[in-house]
């Protein structure tokens, strides 16, 4: 085993175990704190498998800006009581089916066959051929990235923002 | 070297918890949380194929699986603080207006 298969692990199981904690949690905030927890631990993974540059935009992004939005949110819902879940047979028969079959692909995905020798000599990607690829082949999705984030930033200002100025909610 | 089949199940496995949170929660706020480590299953995914295939397009995608999953976040939260100012609730049971 070498090193960096150990460490991969180290950050992969880190990843899942919070990944659970977060969706059983009955507190909205330690759901939180184990959701920045995943995504650190997936940043890990990035730099485990050579993508030095979504490790850092995971970072920035989500552990910067996603899970600070969500701890605010939080603090203004006031999340504290907790919700009672009850549910009626089929939709809770198909709740307990869909992801036990899906472990099952998962299961044979993993386990099923050996695994495929990789195409390349991987000698890690570059950073110049990522952003080279960026910026010329995928340059009108990028732009239309940019378009979509405005259209964000202009929309949930609309749905968010009060009627009135001296409106009391 | 990573075998490829681990990070495949990595991103399988992470898909799948997200998957079973959006299902079973009835909190809003967490249905969201759940939407986001199914993006970051993918995420892994995509990153883990493009080293294996040893090709910047799989961190290409991921990056643009980011911004929509930024801007997803951003949206439902704005929708959530609107429902909650008028309803004071965020349990999806309430989410019930449309129903015939």
């Amino acid at each position: 085993m070498t090193a960096t298969l150990a460490i991969f692990l180290l950050f992969a199981g880190l990843a899942v175990v919070c990944a659970v904690q977060v969706v059983v949690q009955k507190n909205a905030m330690h759901s939180v704190l184990y959701l920045a927890f995943t995504v650190l631990a997936v940043a890990g993974v990035f730099f485990c498998l050579q993508a030095e540059y979504l490790g850092a935009i995971q970072i920035i992004v989500y552990g910067g800006g996603i899970v600070v939005l969500y701890v605010f949110v939080i603090v203004i819902v006031n999340l504290r009581e907790v919700v009672p879940e009850k549910r009626k047979f089929v939709p809770k028969l198909v709740i307990v089916l869909t992801p036990v079959l899906l472990l099952a692909e998962v299961a044979a995905i993993v386990f099923g066959r050996a695994p495929v020798p990789a195409s390349g000599e991987a000698n890690g990607l570059e950073l110049g051929a990522f952003s080279e690829a960026l910026m010329t082949t995928y340059l009108v999705p990028f732009e239309l990235a940019s378009i979509l984030l405005l259209a964000v930033l202009i929309g949930a200002v609309i749905v968010a923002r009060r009627k009135d100025l001296h409106d009391p909610r | 070297m990573i075998p490829v089949n681990l990070v495949l199940g990595l991103g399988f496995v992470l898909f799948l918890i997200g998957l079973v949170g959006v299902l079973i929660r009835k909190n809003m706020v967490i249905m969201l949380m759940s939407l986001e480590l199914l993006l970051n299953g993918v995420n892994v995914i995509f990153a883990g194929l493009g080293r294996h295939l040893n090709s910047p397009r799989g961190s290409i995608f991921a990056l643009f699986v980011i911004v929509v999953a930024v801007s997803e976040a951003a949206v439902g939260f704005a929708l959530i603080l609107s429902y909650f100012r008028q309803k004071n609730t965020y349990d999806t049971d309430d989410l019930n207006e449309l129903k015939g």
